[in-house]
């Protein structure tokens, strides 16, 4: 039985597992879970994860939610998966696990909040919360300036000095994806200051194409979608689908 | 050179890290970084860990942070530490990791600005926010109760259906103590709802012998603080 991937490509961490089992040539099948239409909580996905959240995995009997985890296992599991993914060495290991650790807290925290309480929550008809925004805002403005100057110390191509890239990188650089939903005016005012940052993502992107284009493509319609007001009306009143809210 | 390893006992991860290597009989030397005191902003521990948080080891020229980490690390490279602790087991494990980072945004992130916003603020400098303390409550009552129903099988002791304690265990009770500090009356109204988490609890104590309670003993003396006001004084100028 083949391992099934639920996934809804508008969520950032559901994008890292997919480019990953692509990459890595890991046989499996989408199912996709569309948030947008609330189907995170039917009867039968709340059966495969009870928290209602994507992405999920099911590997024969096995069923596994939340990403980092997931990541772990399929390049523990899977046969023929390049060390520099998920190192055997201790040391390499736990440093992939504490920036995997800082993210959740960090980057996550910041860029998924400020998205929806700018645009995605009122795509879908949600108030948004500037409150909310702006501190999320200073959460992920810090962040990127944390990977600048910490996670991206020295000259290596990818996080932690590494030249080839972990499922560390690639968790990350999903999330700052998410940001193209913004509009490429505010992207670049988020993230021009950090130049490090920008050449870690295509780093990223080029060690994945072109598997990181095809499955970030939703995305990107997405973004057109937001940044055209259709005739007649206001861009609050944009179109809501496809725009939608990401696991939290 | 010995394990070192920064931590105050205040805090939650700083807690599930002394008692790992006490009850595993790993060799450290605990080095106290008091959060009150700002003392994680110093430049000599910002050499240690940038994002100036605690807690954080040292091990030979290894340095590593994020609570998390220290424990995978801890439990794969110190010998003769059980199994059960971080399984080998593939499966085991996975679900391991997932508690632990489902605990980040829900248990954790719940637990811990539900307290420093209602009781422990003023003892690390922020300044109390009772919108925060509201939100954090919702979230960390909806943690409980997934606690209760799904990650505390029937009829086992720890979390994952496991008869043996994890890391896991030992990073989510540390969390749930924090609670303390609210005094009975508030501890008692948030947790009472939740028997197994209770039980789950008290077997995670019983565990990890007299380590547990040793390193707890300063979230117990701050609770004795906080509940007695000072003579003379109204009660909302305790200490």
């Amino acid at each position: 039985m083949k391992l099934k991937v639920y996934a809804d490509r508008m969520s950032q961490p559901s994008r890292a597992i997919l480019i990953f089992c692509k990459v890595n040539r890991i046989d499996f099948e989408e199912v996709r879970i569309d948030l947008a239409k609330h189907q995170q909580l039917s009867p039968e996905f709340i059966a495969v994860n009870p928290m209602g959240q994507v992405p999920a995995i099911v590997d024969g009997r096995f069923q596994l939610f939340e990403s980092h985890a997931i990541l772990i296992y399929l390049a523990c599991a899977f046969p023929g998966i390049a060390d520099h993914w998920y190192p055997n060495d201790l040391s390499k290991r736990g440093k992939i696990h504490s920036v995997l650790d800082w993210h959740h807290s960090n980057l996550r925290r910041g860029a998924a909040p400020f998205i929806w309480n700018t645009v995605m929550g009122p795509a879908l008809g949600i108030k948004p919360n500037p409150q909310a925004a702006a501190g999320a805002e200073k959460l992920l403005l810090s962040s990127l300036s944390k990977i600048e100057s910490v996670w991206l110390k020295g000259n290596g191509k990818f996080l932690l000095g590494s030249s080839q890239p972990s499922i560390a990188d690639l968790s990350l650089v999903c999330e700052i994806m998410e940001l193209e939903v913004l509009g490429d005016k505010e992207r670049d005012r988020i993230l021009g200051p950090y130049e490090k940052v920008q050449q870690w993502i295509e780093n990223t992107k080029n060690a994945t194409r072109p598997h990181f284009d095809e499955v970030h493509t939703i995305l990107f319609k997405a973004k057109a979608r937001l940044q055209k007001p259709p005739s007649g009306t206001t861009i609050n009143e944009a179109s809501k689908k496809g725009a939608l809210h990401s696991k939290m | 050179m010995k394990l070192k390893v920064y931590a105050d006992r205040g805090s939650e991860p700083s807690r599930a890290i002394l008692i790992f290597c006490k009850v595993n009989g790993i060799e450290f030397e605990e080095i106290k970084i008091e959060l009150a005191k700002r003392q994680q902003h110093s430049p000599e521990y910002k050499a240690v860990n940038p994002m100036g948080q605690v807690p954080a080891i040292v091990d030979g020229e290894f340095q590593l942070f994020e609570s998390h980490a220290i424990l995978i690390y801890l439990a794969s490279a110190y010998p003769g530490i059980a199994d059960h602790w971080y399984p080998n087991d593939i499966f085991k494990r996975a679900k391991i990791h997932s508690v632990l980072d489902w605990h980040h945004s829900n248990l954790r992130r719940g637990a811990a600005p539900y307290v420093v916003n209602t009781v422990l603020g003023p003892f690390v400098g922020i300044q109390v926010n009772p919108q925060i303390a509201a939100e954090a409550e919702k979230l960390l009552l909806s943690s409980l109760s997934k606690i209760e129903s799904f990650w505390l099988k029937e009829n086992e002791k720890f979390l994952l259906g496991s008869s043996q304690p994890s890391i896991a265990d030992l990073s989510m009770v540390c969390e749930i103590m924090q609670l303390e500090v609210l005094g009975d009356k508030e501890r008692d109204r948030i947790l009472g709802p939740y028997e197994k988490v209770q039980q789950w609890i008290e077997n995670t104590k019983n565990a990890t012998g007299p380590h547990f309670d040793e390193i707890h003993t300063l979230i117990f003396q701050i609770k004795a603080m906080l509940q007695k006001p000072p003579p003379g004084g109204a009660i909302n100028e305790a200490e």
